[in-house]
């Protein structure tokens, strides 16, 4: 496959979204970001990484604040607002779009690329006992800790997204294939996706 | 626009190499500037309410400030809000989003403009009482009132297109505009109060025709077709995510603003209570008188904050400390000039206020006691707005809260009942120079923090 293309993942947390999108990367020759995308942000704005990650996926009540005092510039208004971090992270998103085939994981990135023809955005959903066991694993939580995990991290990661895109998080028609990986597991369903994504371009 | 893009992106990163004197140089002047001028354009309101009308009237001026701000505040948390998400959408160069919250800004300023004008217009006299009016100042209170109500959805408006300007890349615009309106009201006051003596209605009438005349050419600009952003159909029906994303930013400035109304009306009423109405004039007059000095503090801080605050995310922490005490240094000095003058010359000073003997009296007193220790504010504003610049937002409600609500609140409260009226004048130093003692022991456990960080690893 001569041409670049660029796959957005969506995902649900616990759902696998991070795997299946490693082994998409794999399939289509692509650079991979999941949490890589704030690297590439602290070098596009010469901030460090770790202020990225305090911000990311996710937005704060009174930080607010942070838009007071006089923007004297456009587009970069020079403050720590999550604002000013989310143009930081979207101009590095697209920059990376333009030069490789890329696979993103979250960060809005499926509304940022959503001028770039060759990008096809994806939904990972999973049913919630599935995305429980998943988190119990990874993070060496019990059941309730997990469930509680999952519905914090997601009110946060769907009011960031919808703040930033102004559609919804997880809705359907935002999306080319939204696909439930619990129902054939996380190998099966990455082909599954890979063989959409394949027609897609063969067209 | 792409260059456009870029030249802002040349001027974000500058901010991590470009000497620091210079930066703080760059992006403090105009903001000294557009405080200055608003604090001259203040005084000079009061001088000629004070000067031509009398005694009681700069009392039910003073009155009428917490209600003014509060007005100022439903306003401000709009602009804020939907600046914010203005730029944020321009970024993404998601020009039909960023135009329908153009619109949703005018309908949202429009709304909010007149509910505060009718609902304030219809319980007036009972809010201006509870604001502390009493029979002798009720009169001037409400008859200034009215008329910065009817124009309320005015000033609204031109204070959210202010904010939009800002956010459209027309920062030169807005400035322009504020300056216009300072220029224009000073001129009008001049015309409606001294030469027609149309009383303090007069003042207020220029207030707002100042900023309709403003309002009209901020409009103009943006009716224009080639502009990015301009006015067109279909863009003003309310969305309801615009909306709610816009409060989401809003509401923090509001709650902000909104907590320092009360305490202006709690030290109002004190006043009222301890002094009577001439004791309300004083605190009117120090008030404006403060306000000269730390506006320019004020200038300075919004100049350091882009500064510190890219400094501090790119790790540069020397950087961001030199611009920290160049700020403290500045806005301390320019403070110690202020606090020599009014500890001086009170009188004087107060003279440019009123001829009244009485209200000289307390005016004088009232600044010298006011301003005691007022050289430590500007190492701790500074530092206040230090915490807000590096992202540190709960440290600096905290400190801006403590000075206010958690120190100036309760001294109002107490110390009048040993040294009277006195004591409401001390609870300001008190408070003051209480929570200068609260911030430094703060900043000098951050600054461990940072010092420890960059030995770990040198970068």
């Amino acid at each position: 496959m001569e041409q670049k293309i660029i796959i957005n993942v969506g995902r649900q947390l616990g759902s696998g979204g991070h795997d299946i999108g490693r082994m998409l990367a794999l399939d289509f020759n692509a650079k991979y970001y999941d949490r890589e995308i704030l690297n590439l942000a602290a070098k596009e704005s010469g901030l460090s990484e770790k202020i990225f990650e305090e911000n990311d996926e996710k937005r704060g009540f009174f930080r607010g604040l942070l838009n007071i005092g006089s923007p004297h510039v456009s587009g970069y208004k020079p403050d720590l607002s999550q604002e000013t971090l989310f143009q930081f992270q979207s101009d590095a998103i697209r920059k990376a779009a333009t030069k490789d085939s890329c696979v993103f994981v979250g960060r809005c990135a499926d509304y940022v690329l959503r001028d770039f023809k060759n990008a096809v955005n994806i939904f990972v959903t999973a049913s919630m006992p599935y995305r429980i066991e998943q988190i119990m694993n990874k993070q060496r939580m019990n059941r309730d800790q997990a469930k509680k995990f999952i519905e914090q991290k997601e009110s946060r990661r769907a009011a960031y997204y919808n703040y930033y895109t102004g559609k919804k998080w997880g809705a359907a028609e935002s999306y080319d294939l939204c696909v439930d990986s619990s129902v054939l597991g996380i190998v099966e369903t990455e082909k599954l996706i890979a063989e959409f994504i394949r027609k897609k371009f063969a067209k | 626009m792409l260059t456009d893009m870029t030249d802002n992106k040349q001027a974000a990163l500058e901010l991590g190499t470009k000497p620091v004197r210079l930066l703080l140089w760059q992006y403090a002047l105009p903001a000294i500037v557009a405080m200055l001028a608003s604090s001259l354009y203040n005084i000079i309101d009061r001088a000629m309410i004070g000067q031509i009308v009398g005694p009681e009237a700069i009392a039910g001026l003073g009155i009428t400030f917490p209600f003014m701000n509060l007005s100022a505040a439903f306003g401000a948390a709009v602009g804020v809000g939907s600046s914010a998400c203005i730029s944020v959408k321009l970024g993404q160069q998601d020009y039909k989003v960023a135009e329908n919250l153009l619109g949703n800004t005018v309908t949202l300023n429009l709304i909010i403009g007149f509910l505060f004008m009718v609902v304030s217009l219809i319980f007036l006299d009972p809010i201006l009482r509870f604001f502390g009016a009493s029979d002798a100042t009720l009169p001037y209170a409400r008859e200034f009132m009215i008329v910065i109500l009817l124009g309320n959805m005015v000033t609204h408006m031109y204070f959210g297109m202010n904010a939009v300007l800002r956010a459209a890349g027309k920062p030169r615009h807005a400035m322009y505009a504020t300056l216009f309106t300072v220029a224009m009201n000073i001129i009008l006051v001049f015309a409606f109060v001294w030469w027609f003596r149309w009383g303090i209605r007069g003042a207020a009438l220029a207030t707002i025709t100042s900023q309709s005349l403003a309002l009209c050419w901020q409009l103009w600009i943006f009716s224009d077709k080639k502009e990015l952003l301009h006015f067109k159909r279909g863009i003003y029906k309310l969305k309801k995510d615009l909306v709610k994303n816009i409060i989401s930013i809003g509401i923090s400035p509001f709650l902000m603003n909104a907590t320092s109304c009360l305490i202006v009306i709690f030290m109002n009423n004190q006043f009222v209570h301890y002094g009577g109405d001439m004791a309300v004039g004083a605190y009117s007059i120090a008030n404006s008188v403060v306000m000269v000095f730390f506006m320019f503090v004020m200038g300075v801080n919004q100049g350091m904050q882009p500064i510190v605050g890219y400094n501090y995310g790119a790790e540069k922490y020397d950087r961001m400390l030199r611009c920290l005490w160049l700020t403290i240094a500045c806005a301390t000095v320019f403070l110690l000039v202020g606090w020599t003058l009014s500890m001086l010359f009170p009188r004087q000073i107060a003279r440019i206020f009123t001829t009244d003997p009485t209200l000289l009296d307390l005016s004088a007193r009232g600044i010298k006691l006011d301003m005691l220790v007022f050289f430590v504010v500007g190492s701790q504003a500074a530092i206040t707005h230090f915490f807000q610049s590096i992202g540190k937002v709960k440290v600096s409600i905290f400190l801006s809260l403590s000075r206010q609500l958690f120190l100036l609140l309760p001294m109002a409260f107490v110390f009048p009942l040993f040294w009277d009226l006195d004591g409401v004048w001390y609870s300001m130093p008190a408070s003051d120079f209480g929570s200068f003692a609260m911030t430094i022991p703060m900043l000098l456990w951050y600054m461990k923090k940072f010092k420890n960080y960059g030995t770990e690893d040198n970068h």
